[in-house]
């Protein structure tokens, strides 16, 4: 298999995330915080362990700060319904993924008010885009940091700059960008990060999780069992546990602790370039193809590594299945979960075809891709 | 040497604590909070000997933890009393 498909979830995981997850489940690990024997204490320090390094990689000063949620859906939806109220006013862009679109138009109808920032045809948002809708009660700034479609990356560092300035909240989604682009959240001035552990973090799927920096009160959407203040009726107030209610994925936390002392070991930067230099191969290949069509900007401006391209009037889903049936390449075809994104890039109608690279792929693999691509092109 | 217990309102604080302790050389141990000591219910303690004092409440500081209490404990009794207190 030719696996194109990092962008849904990363394959293969980082070396010893699966050793990690296998020893977890294998050494009858107790459950942190409900009680005092050795395996649950050390379960607590496991996980508090994986906080930190986490917090290493994104730039977090208090690792206190970062709560484990199932994946970046769940920590957006954290983000997004614990800070906005009836009355308030978000701003997101044309590029987000349904996990911030959705959420946002829900809160429509109990009151919220939702302006979106046209991008460009190539999937780009500009700051003046963002500003102009700025009102007296916008209360949230959304942004993807790179988009699942098409891999462009977004101005967070300007947009995180001009929220500060005005005193919003700003929350980004790492999705396609942790693991794979290099985060600071002090220097982007994000003050809420939603990221997934098992994309470019490359560690198992059930994990992610969600920063929110001390400038932000954040409701929790769950309230429940922590482990600490038992007697009391009301959820804690102190952080992770006021957003952590209930037993924790331990096994996935283990493997993605994983992956993030792999991560920080390589450096992102290093991962990021790697992966850039694939995808700029994957963009100029697949233009040189007759009836190719790629989305986003152009192969000289960096992207993270998603790349979506149609070929001619050919449907999206069977030119996966060509690529799979002709050369075992993995990839996705269709809309992506990302309605808005798709009339942003003129793509609603045929959805597009996206390939992925991640980490460990080869530049080998990205030709029998592009050459995959152009044998269908020419025959059919 | 007198044996300390420092309560903190979650387990996820006393573990940050702790690892912070264990790169400064201290050995600091994770318990549950003793019922007596534990006025909220479930929470959980860093043990430590008076020497270790210092560096813990320092490490407070330095990660704006809270403590809910630093107690000694009877060596033969196994009574708790708050820091400082003089045994009746």
């Amino acid at each position: 298999m030719i696996y194109l498909d990092n962008a849904a979830t990363s394959w293969p995981k980082a070396p010893g995330v699966v050793r990690a997850v296998v020893n977890v489940l294998k050494s009858a690990a107790g459950n942190p915080g409900r009680t005092s024997h050795r395996s649950a204490l050390d379960a607590a320090e496991l996980i508090q362990e994986c906080r930190e390094n986490l917090a290493a990689l994104i730039g977090v000063g208090n690792p206190l700060r970062i709560c484990f949620t199932a994946n970046t859906t769940e920590a957006l939806n954290l983000a997004i319904k614990g800070v906005l109220k009836p009355g308030d006013h978000a701003i997101c862009s044309s590029m987000e993924h349904n996990s911030v679109w959705r959420p946002l138009v829900a809160l429509e109808s109990s009151g919220v008010e939702l302006s979106i920032a046209q991008a460009n045809s190539h999937g780009v948002l500009v700051r003046a885009a963002v500003e102009r809708l700025i009102r007296g009660n916008t209360r949230l700034i959304v942004l993807t940091h790179a988009s699942n479609v098409n891999g462009a990356i977004q101005p967070v560092a300007e947009v995180g700059e001009l929220a500060r300035s005005r005193g919003i909240p700003f929350l980004v989604d790492a999705a396609q960008s942790a693991g794979s682009i290099p985060i600071d959240v002090k220097a982007m001035k994000i003050d809420l990060l939603a990221f997934p552990g098992h994309k470019g973090l490359l560690g198992p799927q059930g994990t992610g999780g969600l920063y929110v920096s001390e400038h932000v009160d954040l409701r929790p959407l769950m309230e429940g069992g922590t482990g600490s203040h038992s007697l009391e009726a009301a959820q804690p107030a102190e952080f992770p546990d006021r957003l952590e209610s209930g037993t924790l994925n331990l096994p996935g936390i283990a493997g993605l602790n994983c992956s993030v002392q792999y991560l920080l070991k390589k450096g992102v930067a290093t991962v990021a370039r790697h992966e850039a230099r694939l995808t700029r191969r994957l963009i100029e290949g697949l233009k040189c193809v007759d009836g190719v069509t790629v989305y986003g900007p152009g192969a000289e401006i960096d992207r993270a590594p998603a790349v979506s391209f149609n070929l001619c009037e050919w449907d999206a889903m069977a030119v996966a299945e060509q690529l799979e049936s002709r050369a075992g390449i993995a990839c996705r075809p269709g809309w992506h979960c990302a309605g808005l994104a798709h009339r942003t890039l003129g793509t609603a109608e045929q959805g597009t075809v996206r390939l992925s690279p991640g980490p460990f792929t080869r530049a080998a693999e990205i030709d029998a891709a592009i050459e995959t691509v152009a044998g269908l092109a020419s025959n059919g | 040497m007198s044996q300390y217990v420092a309560v903190f309102a979650s387990l996820n604080q006393t573990a940050l604590l702790k690892r912070a302790l264990y790169r400064e050389g201290i050995f600091a141990d994770m318990l549950r909070t003793p019922h007596c000591l534990a006025s909220t219910g479930c929470s959980f303690a860093l043990s430590c000997d008076g020497t270790e004092l210092v560096a813990l409440e320092a490490q407070c500081q330095r990660l704006a933890i809270a403590h809910g209490g630093i107690f000694e404990r009877d060596a033969v009794s196994g009574v708790y009393r708050p820091r400082g207190e003089r045994p009746l």
